[in-house]
């Protein structure tokens, strides 16, 4: 990993990177003064403490906020960077763009759910099971890839979708297989046990109905042993095998790799850990059904590895944090708001920094809203009489500051949206004044939009930001917050 | 043997759109080898757009203008905004990634598609609806038809002009690609695109081509689905799924075999329901299809990919 | 090396801003003064293929919210998103944040059966009643296996009512000798198709069960199957376009079959082929005298909503039953409540005249389900409208 290497010392041209890629740590201008050797010391310190230290906030978090629903968040973002780094090791160390990942978790959850419920009347203690699930899990991917390793690219991605479809039509139609209940169809399997080791069981919730702190602390568990392991792999023969593989997979076989074998082993690897991460998944919330395990799911985990960076381990655990916190704050109006401005005034100014044109832009913004409200209070009263959504002050401002009809015509919402699409993209073909004089009714429009339609739907929009982070990221920062620059020597 | 008729009659009228979701595919993985995971969310726009289109026509009890013409002008309306939208997505979404690794389009087809199914959702509810095709000129395209000779199966006009239309545009595009300079064009550069810029084809526009036909026609497809069963945002992924599985089994990149392709699925589907199991289909259907790709990955139609180092 | 430190530093701002956005709430059990905003969580799915459904509850509910709030008290609705693409574990997940906000007093929902065995246990450990507009499935509140607990009602009667009054009404007034019993692969169509099968099979009715899925939209392989001989199709979808659809493809095939679709498929905008039929829970809410001010006062909220579908009204009500139960809750409290469980003791008690429904609203003694519910039946005349038949 680069993360690992000095960058601000020159070293020569590494092995099988570009010598201009080399050398950017040392090109880049070293920071002075205090922040400069802050960042000298910090770069001394070695992974194994970070993780511990990123493993003990996540543990104090509890501690500090008694909140069930942050210790909520905080589980299941633990989930998600399991899952996000058992997806790194397929498509960021293989390279192979496998769909069908989240089935896997999902063999794990129902595997566990199978094997500890009173459905089948199967009690194993879980640390006999939780083993047991993950190499289920890791043989299923072994299967799956069996037919599959012979397909490269794009072949390879719809393999893998049908057996993610074929695991879904399985769950949703297992209570009828001849007659015999297996995954009791879409009703789901219920009443599955609870972790339990020696004897001791770990119960979901606490006598209060509050969630049970412990199953973070396993969560977190599972977290701490997979990564280090993960690590060690990587750094392994295997793992630079796989990397080779990612980056040409016929000049690998070429050099003797057993390529197929190597393709096999990410996927078993893979699914190994979303089959482990299923099965503690599974026990917390006591049941599975088979919509658990759908497309939103499959898209998350995999705008986590591309935003953290694929490749990077630090980099998807990050990215799992910001995806998992983003959507829970998508979900109320209230925060989603703060962010979007926050985000907005974020963005100028990484674009312009401190320069007139940031406060030409902003300022001619706000000037903007204030006369257009002004305008269309003045035409007609009802166009500014609406409530924005939710209550609080910030909600107040916005509503002081945007547009935000009583009882907006039914074409406003889509006409509003499709035209700001339109401009934003806009704004990426022109450049120079013609774009800074653009900006500003966009800048405008988007509070407009964000007020009035996306803000009614935060369901939506959660995807909807999604999707555009995805698109994004791919064009502007391919290697995403952390991954290792690739360069493609034709 | 009416039964048969009758599931061959669905699988057609099914399969024929399957086909036309299925030319898109193929054009554009032809010529950039991209799996274009959004183009089944262009097909749910050209559904909504055709629904639109009706609304603003008077809607189904009072339409403004004469049926036939009533057809045309939505098929037209969706048809010339998946075009348009095709266009976008490939100048905003895909160009800038031409020359990045293989993975990049994809993930980022995968954004594109969930931003385009969400907006659909965001802007027009998560509700199905419907053309009520039905209640068109008081059942017409239902009630009207012939039936088959020496049995009961009665073929309704609709099912004609669905199948008719996306054969019509078949053909179309088969004379497009093979007639027109343009057509040539895109034809030389799915062969060998940098070949074929050196001959001073441009690449860009043809791509630009690719996209337009392929969008257009899912446009059309999503009107003739919408005139016969509902839809709803999130439909576009697996009718997406169905139509890139029928250019698969055609062999991706030809055009004829993406015909075959959808009308095979077509049949395949019809015929699992009809005699094997309405519970299993999808299974038998995925089954069939991953052994397919398996012993024939480059399709009925589709030449060996052989790897030049 | 700059690289991780950037990661730390990140990671820790976006940790507290999580941590600053949702606040220390204690969930300790402590008085709730009522002089606060009390809330009511509403847990449905608001978004994916059955998002219509939330849709429809919510805009009830919050009209509830508006018109029955008694003087003092300030009540708020929060709503949480349980996509039934990400299945019902999401009923749990929802629950809990709800659980850890302590001014949460009582819950409408979870809207679907399996989102409420999901989620009923942590619910009932927290004392906090969750009052369902629309989970009808029938061992929810009985049998042997029960999943519901005692925290969990329902405002609309289960399965255990819908299908076997379908069945007996198509053996009865229809003279039924064939029926088709579809469903989809999904939870609610699945659990009204097994009670009226079951009904069916035992009044001696030849049943063909088929299956298929719930994303599928063009039915005329389905269509086919059905014999020409059948006389009813029983069609429980979620969706009345979809059983409009199935009706239009049986004219289409020439089948003599009739649609009989689930209160799912009341909604006579979108349902309208004539001649089939529908159960509905409610006779026809715009229907009664009572309920005129309602609707206009809804329409008045919602201009966008061409008519009232099936599944919001029973919001309504059960926001009603939520509202006065903590109503009586402040009020035996002297201004405050001191435990969430004296909201959930009163639930039981309260009793509505002539709710929306239609019927005078109250919960059984034996189970938490409403009392002398009945199901409606229509059916579709050649005008579009609905004709009460049953």
């Amino acid at each position: 990993m680069s993360d690992e290497r000095d960058d601000t010392q020159p070293t020569g041209p590494a092995l099988g990177k570009d010598e201009w890629v080399a050398r950017f740590g040392a090109n880049r201008v070293r920071r002075s003064g205090a922040l400069g050797v802050l960042e000298q010391r910090l770069a001394t310190v070695s992974w194994w403490a970070w993780l511990t230290l990123f493993v003990a906030v996540i543990a104090a978090l509890p501690l500090g906020i008694e909140s069930g629903y942050v210790r909520r968040v905080a589980f299941d973002t633990v989930v998600l960077m399991l899952l996000a780094l058992g997806l790194n090791i397929v498509v960021g160390w293989g390279g192979l763009l496998d769909l069908g990942f989240v089935a896997f978790y999902g063999v794990g959850a129902y595997a566990y759910a199978l094997l500890a419920s009173d459905h089948s009347g199967i009690h194993l203690p879980s640390i006999l099971l939780i083993p047991l699930v993950a190499v289920i899990g890791a043989l299923a991917g072994w299967l799956v890839g069996l037919p599959s390793r012979r397909l490269l690219g794009d072949y390879l991605a719809i393999v893998t979708l049908f057996f993610f479809q074929i695991f879904l039509t399985v769950t949703n139609n297992g209570d009828n297989v001849f007659g015999a209940s297996i995954t009791n169809g879409p009703n789901g399997l219920l009443n599955i046990d609870p972790l339990s080791f020696f004897g001791w069981t770990i119960p979901r919730s606490t006598s209060e109905g509050l969630f049970n702190v412990a199953y973070i602390y396993v969560a977190l568990a599972f977290f701490g042993v997979v990564y280090v392991a993960l690590r060690f792999v990587n750094e392994s023969r295997t793992g630079r095998a796989w990397r080779s593989l990612r980056e040409d997979p016929l000049a690998a076989e070429m050099m003797g790799m057993p390529v197929n074998r190597l393709k096999l082993l990410a996927f078993a690897f893979g699914a190994g850990v979303a089959a482990l991460t299923g099965t503690f998944a599974s026990a917390l919330n006591g049941s599975v059904f088979p919509q658990n395990f759908e497309f939103p799911l499959l898209i998350t985990v995999y705008t986590i590895v591309i935003l953290g960076g694929q490749g990077s381990q630090v980099g998807v655990v990050l990215g799992a944090v910001i995806v998992s916190v983003l959507l829970e704050v998508l979900r109320d109006a209230n925060d989603a708001r703060s962010l979007f401005y926050v985000a907005l005034v974020l963005g100028l100014y990484g674009a312009f920094r401190a320069s007139t044109r940031l406060v030409v832009v902003l300022g001619g913004t706000i000037v903007l809203g204030f006369v257009l409200r002004t305008v269309a209070g003045a035409i007609d009263g009802s166009w500014t009489a609406g409530t924005a959504e939710d209550a609080g002050r910030a909600a107040h401002l916005a509503a002081e500051w945007v547009i935000v009809p009583l009882e907006p015509a039914r074409w406003l919402a889509p006409a509003a949206y499709l035209v700001l699409v339109t401009l934003v993209l806009g704004l990426t073909l022109v450049g120079g004044r013609l774009r800074l004089a653009a900006l500003v009714p966009t800048l405008y429009l988007a509070a407009f939009v964000w007020e009035n339609v996306l803000l009614a739907k935060p369901e939506a929009t959660r995807y909807i930001v999604i999707g555009v982070i995805l698109v994004g990221l791919m064009i502007v920062r391919p290697n995403g917050l952390l991954g290792e620059k690739r360069v493609e020597i034709v | 043997m009416d039964v048969f008729l009758q599931l061959t009659l669905n699988g057609l009228t099914l399969g024929s759109v399957y086909a036309l979701i299925a030319l898109g595919y193929s054009l554009v993985y032809g010529i950039l080898k991209l799996l274009n995971f959004a183009h089944g969310d262009v097909f749910t726009v050209g559904a909504f757009v055709g629904f639109g289109a009706l609304q603003l026509l008077g809607g189904v009890a009072h339409p403004a203008v004469p049926i036939w013409l009533l057809l045309v002008l939505i098929t037209l309306a969706a048809m010339a905004v998946c075009a348009v939208l095709g266009v976008a997505i490939e100048r905003f979404a895909y160009r800038p990634l031409r020359d990045a690794p293989r993975i990049a389009p994809l993930i980022s087809a995968l954004g594109v598609s969930f931003f385009l199914a969400y907006s659909l959702q965001l802007l027009f509810g998560a509700d199905q609806r419907d053309y009520d095709a039905f209640n068109l000129g008081s059942g017409v395209l239902f009630m009207t038809g012939f039936t088959i000779p020496g049995t009961e199966v009665r073929v309704p006009l609709l099912r004609i002009v669905v199948i008719l239309c996306a054969f019509a545009l078949m053909v179309v595009l088969w004379l497009l690609v093979t007639r027109t300079k343009t057509g040539k064009a895109m034809t030389a550069t799915s062969i060998d695109r940098e070949a074929a810029a050196m001959m001073g084809i441009n690449v860009d526009r043809v791509i630009v081509f690719a996209f337009v036909l392929g969008s257009a026609l899912a446009g059309a497809a999503g009107v003739l689905f919408g005139l016969r069963a509902p839809f709803y945002p999130s439909l576009g992924f697996l009718v997406g799924l169905k139509g890139f599985t029928a250019a698969v089994i055609g062999g991706i990149g030809s055009i004829p075999g993406a015909m075959a392709g959808g009308l095979i699925l077509g049949f395949a589907e019809a015929y699992t329901q009809g005699y094997v199991s309405t519970r299993w289909s999808d299974l038998i259907v995925f089954v069939i299809l991953v052994t397919f790709m398996l012993f024939r990955p480059q399709g009925l139609f589709g030449k060996a990919d052989i790897k030049k180092v | 090396m700059r690289k991780r430190g950037t990661a730390l530093a990140l990671t820790i701002a976006v940790t507290a801003a999580l941590a600053s956005t949702v606040g220390s709430a204690s969930a300790a059990s402590q008085a709730i003064s009522c002089k606060k905003t009390l809330k009511i969580g509403f847990i449905s799915p608001l978004t994916g293929g059955a998002g219509f459904l939330g849709e429809q509850q919510v805009s009830w509910v919050d009209l509830a919210v508006k018109q029955l709030t008694p003087a003092g008290l300030k009540i708020k609705v929060v709503r949480v998103d349980t996509p039934v693409e990400k299945g019902a574990s999401e009923g749990l997940i929802a629950a809990q944040k709800l659980i850890a906000d302590p001014t949460v007093v009582a819950v409408i929902g979870p809207a679907t059966s399996g989102a409420v065995a999901a989620a009923t246990q942590a619910m009932f450990d927290a004392g906090l009643a969750h009052i369902s507009p629309s989970a009808t499935r029938t061992s929810l509140t009985k049998g042997d296996k029960k999943e519901g607990t005692p925290a969990f009602f329902r405002v609309v009667p289960g399965d255990y009512i819908q299908g076997p009054t379908d069945a007996n009404f198509m053996v009865d007034k229809l003279g039924a000798k064939k029926v088709v019993v579809i469903d989809f692969q999904e939870p609610y169509s699945a659990g009204l198709a097994d009670a009226a099968e079951a009904v069916l099979k035992k009044r001696g009715v030849s049943t063909t069960r088929l299956s298929t899925s719930v994303t599928t939209t063009d039915f005329s392989s389905l269509v086919t199957k059905v014999s020409s001989d059948t006389d009813i199709v029983f069609f429980p979808a979620q969706q009345p376009a979809d059983a409009n659809t199935f009706a239009q493809q049986l004219i289409e095939q020439g089948k003599k079959a009739k649609v009989f679709g689930g209160d799912g498929t009341n909604d006579p905008s979108a349902f309208k082929v004539a001649g089939s039929y529908v159960s509905n829970f409610a006779p026809d809410i715009t229907g009664y005298a009572h309920t005129k001010a309602l609707v206009e006062a809804w329409k008045a909220d919602n201009p966008s909503e061409k008519t009232v579908g099936s599944f919001g009204p029973p919001g309504y009500l059960a926001a009603q039953v939520a509202i006065n139960a903590i109503n009586l809750a402040c009020n035996a409290g002297g201004g405050s409540i001191a435990d969430r469980r004296e909201v959930l003791r009163r639930v039981k008690k309260i009793s509505v005249k002539q709710s929306i429904l239609g019927i005078d609203f109250k919960f059984s003694t034996k189970s938490n389900d409403p009392l002398n519910a009945k199901f409606y039946i229509f059916q579709i005349q050649s005008d579009g409208s609905y004709k009460l038949v049953g």
